[in-house]
């Protein structure tokens, strides 16, 4: 008697541990970005900050200080309308949509896996309000004396203390990394960025770097930029 | 029943939803068989006052029959499944049909770029035509393409064309395909790669001819 009774239980127990399971899925897959986050029109840094923690930190850390073996440069001091602008060129594939651009093709899909708008402009607030972290040199051999000589034609747009000018839509050069820097130059020299006909900015950018005869140039002028920080 | 769900749309498409077709009826079939079976067993031997549940050992031959029958039937059902995928495999994988034109597929975290031959028609010239997340083939070609990978594993996966294809780094894996309608079509990644899988996602547009000569001729 209590032998069929407890059959019983076991033949009801599997569906009903199936449907919990299933509850406590949908429940943490709920908790991916907390409700309080989810509200459009909040364009906060604080909302921003919830973003970044679950869309950007894992790449760009934490305090926004990057990591070099993804290719991820500290963006933490980098201005909010420059974020902006990029993140946008990422979404639109402005930037980031070249067969060669290794790097940027892996940033491409991570700036669209922000919802909305909304969530872009408070990301890009939020990032605006991080401390600049400004990692360390590491690109070897680049001979800043030289390179002061070549920073000269950059100044017009980044300043003399490279520190961008919103107005050219120069980014400050003094919160990224060295090979951040030498990158990119190496980029919009070869029209990997820089080079979509939507790239108003961009179009500015890459004759400068196509006048840097080559990869020693650019370590050279980043050499440079590294002793204005 | 598949190809009501995702239009088939290269050469070989029919053949594998006739496999998978095969295998989903076979199993929804045996799979209904079994589950009708256990409900009516449940309901035909529940408790009853003052009947004592019967112990069987399941050595019985009559009892045994009702597992016997059924196991021979579905070897047989096997041995079918076998013999069509067979024939399909080699379909795919080694009557290869005459190649048209080649494409190089490049995946990585976390898009798909491609190379196309350009107006000459040769794979590594100056004229080759790269794009990334879209794939421009011409409807009625067959192409062969050369997969690799810049850091993990990934899959190549166009659902129209029944084709996925694990990429695999340091490897040059071959594979062809034949498109048989126009159109804009999904490619996908079909192998976890990491946060961006998800959204690993790229376009192969299917051109006519003259759509095909066009874009050619605009892409330089
Ligand atoms: C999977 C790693 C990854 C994640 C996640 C990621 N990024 Fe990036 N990000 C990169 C890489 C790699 C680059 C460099 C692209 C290049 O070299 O052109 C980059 C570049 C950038 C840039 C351009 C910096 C500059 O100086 O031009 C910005 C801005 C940026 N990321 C913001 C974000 C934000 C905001 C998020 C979160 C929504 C995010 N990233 C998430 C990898 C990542
Ligand atoms: C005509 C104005 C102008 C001049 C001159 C100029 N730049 Fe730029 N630079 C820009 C703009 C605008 C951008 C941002 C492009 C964008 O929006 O993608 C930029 C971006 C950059 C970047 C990428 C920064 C990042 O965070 O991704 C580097 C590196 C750079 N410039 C270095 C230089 C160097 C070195 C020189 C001198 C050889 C120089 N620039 C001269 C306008 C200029
Ligand atoms: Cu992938």
């Amino acid at each position: 008697m209590s032998n069929v009774a407890s059959r019983w239980s076991v033949g009801w127990a599997a569906p009903i541990l199936g449907l919990a399971i299933f509850g406590i899925v949908g429940a943490c897959r709920g908790t991916t970005i907390p409700a309080s986050a989810r509200s459009a029109d909040a364009v906060t840094p604080e909302r921003g900050e919830v973003l970044y923690s679950n869309y950007c930190a894992q790449c760009h850390k934490a305090d926004g200080h990057g990591q070099e073996s993804v290719g991820a440069p500290s963006i933490a001091g980098l201005p909010q309308w420059y974020v902006k602008t990029q993140l946008m060129n990422f979404r639109q594939g402005i930037r980031g949509a070249h067969f060669d651009d290794i790097e940027g093709l892996r940033m491409r899909p991570m700036s669209l896996s922000l919802p909305a708008q909304e969530d872009v402009d408070a990301v890009s607030l939020y990032v605006g309000t991080m401390r600049p972290v400004a990692p360390a040199p590491s690109v070897q051999g680049g001979d800043a004396g030289h390179g002061s000589q070549l920073f000269t034609t950059c100044q017009a747009c980044h300043g003399t203390d490279g520190k961008g000018n919103e107005a050219m839509g120069a980014p400050p050069l003094t919160v990224q990394p060295d090979w951040y820097l030498v990158r990119q130059l190496g980029k919009f020299k070869n029209g990997v960025r820089g080079a979509d006909p939507r790239d108003v900015k961009g179009a500015t950018m890459r004759p400068m770097a196509q006048g840097l005869a080559d990869e020693q140039a650019m370590k050279d002028v980043v050499g440079h930029v590294m002793t204005l920080r | 029943m598949i190809e009501s769900l995702v239009q088939p749309g290269s050469t070989f498409a029919p053949d594998i939803d006739f496999v998978i077709n095969l295998v989903g009826g076979l199993v929804f079939f045996w799979g209904g068989l079994t589950v009708a079976m256990f409900f009516w067993l449940l309901w035909r031997y529940r408790y009853r006052e003052g009947v004592k549940a019967l112990y069987v050992t399941g050595n019985e031959p009559e009892l045994k029959r009702w597992i016997n029958i059924p196991h021979y039937l579905i070897i047989l059902c096997d041995l079918a499944i076998i013999g069509f995928a067979v024939q399909t495999w080699y379909k795919v994988k080694q009557d290869i049909p005459p190649v048209d034109d080649e494409i190089r597929v490049v995946g990585q975290q976390w898009a798909w770029t491609f190379q196309h031959t350009g107006p000459d028609g040769k794979m590594g010239t100056d004229d080759d035509i790269k794009t990334a997340d879209v794939l421009h083939v011409e409807v009625d070609k067959t192409y062969q393409f050369t997969l690799e990978s810049r850091d993990v594993l990934h899959s190549f996966s166009v659902p129209i064309f029944r084709l996925k294809q694990d990429v695999i780094p340091g490897r040059e894996i071959q594979g062809w395909f034949h498109p048989t309608v126009a159109g804009a079509f999904d490619i996908q990644c079909a192998e976890m790669c990491g946060i961006g899988h998800g959204i690993m996602a790229a376009r192969i547009i299917v051109e006519t001819p003259e759509q095909h000569a066009a874009w050619l001729a605009g892409a330089k």
